[in-house]
């Protein structure tokens, strides 16, 4: 009878073991996953991204042409963020600054002396047209 | 005094688990750190796109501009004015500085020793790191591109056409 308790603790405390060493490791990936998905979506990574990208497109770009930009990523984090759609990229001078959330903000300049105006889209509703009007 | 052997096996949460967890961690958390903290290197397309701006400013359809080559003749210009002609500004509210330097060098096809013109505009301190990178590309200092392209003036003269773009940006594009 003593023999067959023991033998029965021995089992439960090797289970117990496995549940929590399988626990522990299913908490670690899943907090690596986070942190690797929010980095990767992060507001400051896609503005920087987003910024550059428009500086070098106006700096390609000619008189009378209109780019559209597909920017939903963006778009969708802004909206989370609590930020309107017309707010999102600004135009002042030669640089680009886009905000996707209250308190960050990437600026970039681009040398093409040429006047830019930036509005969201009516349909579809995730692009951003960025307009070359003229050379100043 | 009796010593009791632990007879649990591997298995057991040690110290070394939770030791080799945090190391493993600790070294993600690095390499995702360091992989996006650093930004985007843009410079290379950025001062691509300037020499092709200049390049349409100074020859179209392969013939050259007359503001710039008239009669065999180079008419000078200063920075600026150059600037002003190839609708580009090198100022911006976002730098102390003029971040771009631009050299554009006319050759007769006969003489490559000597220039027939010589236009420049920018910041001429940026000019530098290019004989710095002669051999070895570095990332912090600026970045230099140099392009050369044929074309005619408006009597049929022929000219090589050499154009240096340099783009420093070094901030925001390089992690300091």
């Amino acid at each position: 009878m003593v023999f067959f308790f023991i033998k029965m603790n021995k089992k439960g405390a090797i289970l117990l073991e496995n549940v929590v060493f399988i626990v522990l490791n299913i908490v670690f990936i899943s907090i690596l996953v986070l942190f690797l998905f929010r980095q990767g979506n992060g507001a400051v990574l896609l503005e920087q991204s987003y910024a550059k990208n428009i500086a070098l497109l106006v700096d390609a770009a000619r008189p009378v042409m209109e780019l559209k930009l597909n920017m939903a990523d963006a778009m969708d984090l802004a909206e989370k963020n609590g930020l309107k759609r017309d707010e999102i990229i600004k135009i002042e001078g030669n640089s680009v600054t886009v905000r996707l959330s209250d308190k960050s903000g990437y600026t970039y300049s681009f040398f093409n002396d040429v006047d830019v105006t930036a509005y969201p889209d009516i349909y579809p509703e995730k692009n951003y047209i960025i307009k070359i009007n003229n050379y100043k | 005094m009796k010593y009791i052997p632990n007879k649990r096996g591997d298995k057991v949460i040690s110290v070394y688990w939770f030791a080799i967890l945090i190391i493993v961690a600790g070294a993600i958390f690095a390499m995702v750190y360091i992989f996006y903290g650093t930004p985007y290197d843009i410079r290379e397309t950025e001062s691509d796109l300037l020499i092709n701006q200049i390049a349409n400013c100074i020859s179209y359809g392969g013939r050259i501009n007359t503001d710039i080559i008239s009669n065999g003749e180079g008419i000078d210009k200063t920075g600026k004015e150059f600037l002003e002609e190839c609708h580009l500004i090198f100022n911006s509210s976002e730098w102390k500085d003029e971040q771009y330097y631009i050299k554009v060098d006319f050759y007769k096809p006969e003489d490559l020793e000597n220039t027939l013109l010589e236009i420049d505009a920018g910041d001429n301190r940026w000019v530098t790191s290019c004989a710095l990178q002669e051999n070895k590309e570095e990332e912090r200092l600026s970045k230099c591109n140099e392009k050369k392209f044929y074309s005619l003036d408006d009597v049929n003269n022929q000219y090589i056409i050499k154009i240096l773009a340099v783009v420093r940006k070094t901030e925001k594009n390089v992690q300091l």
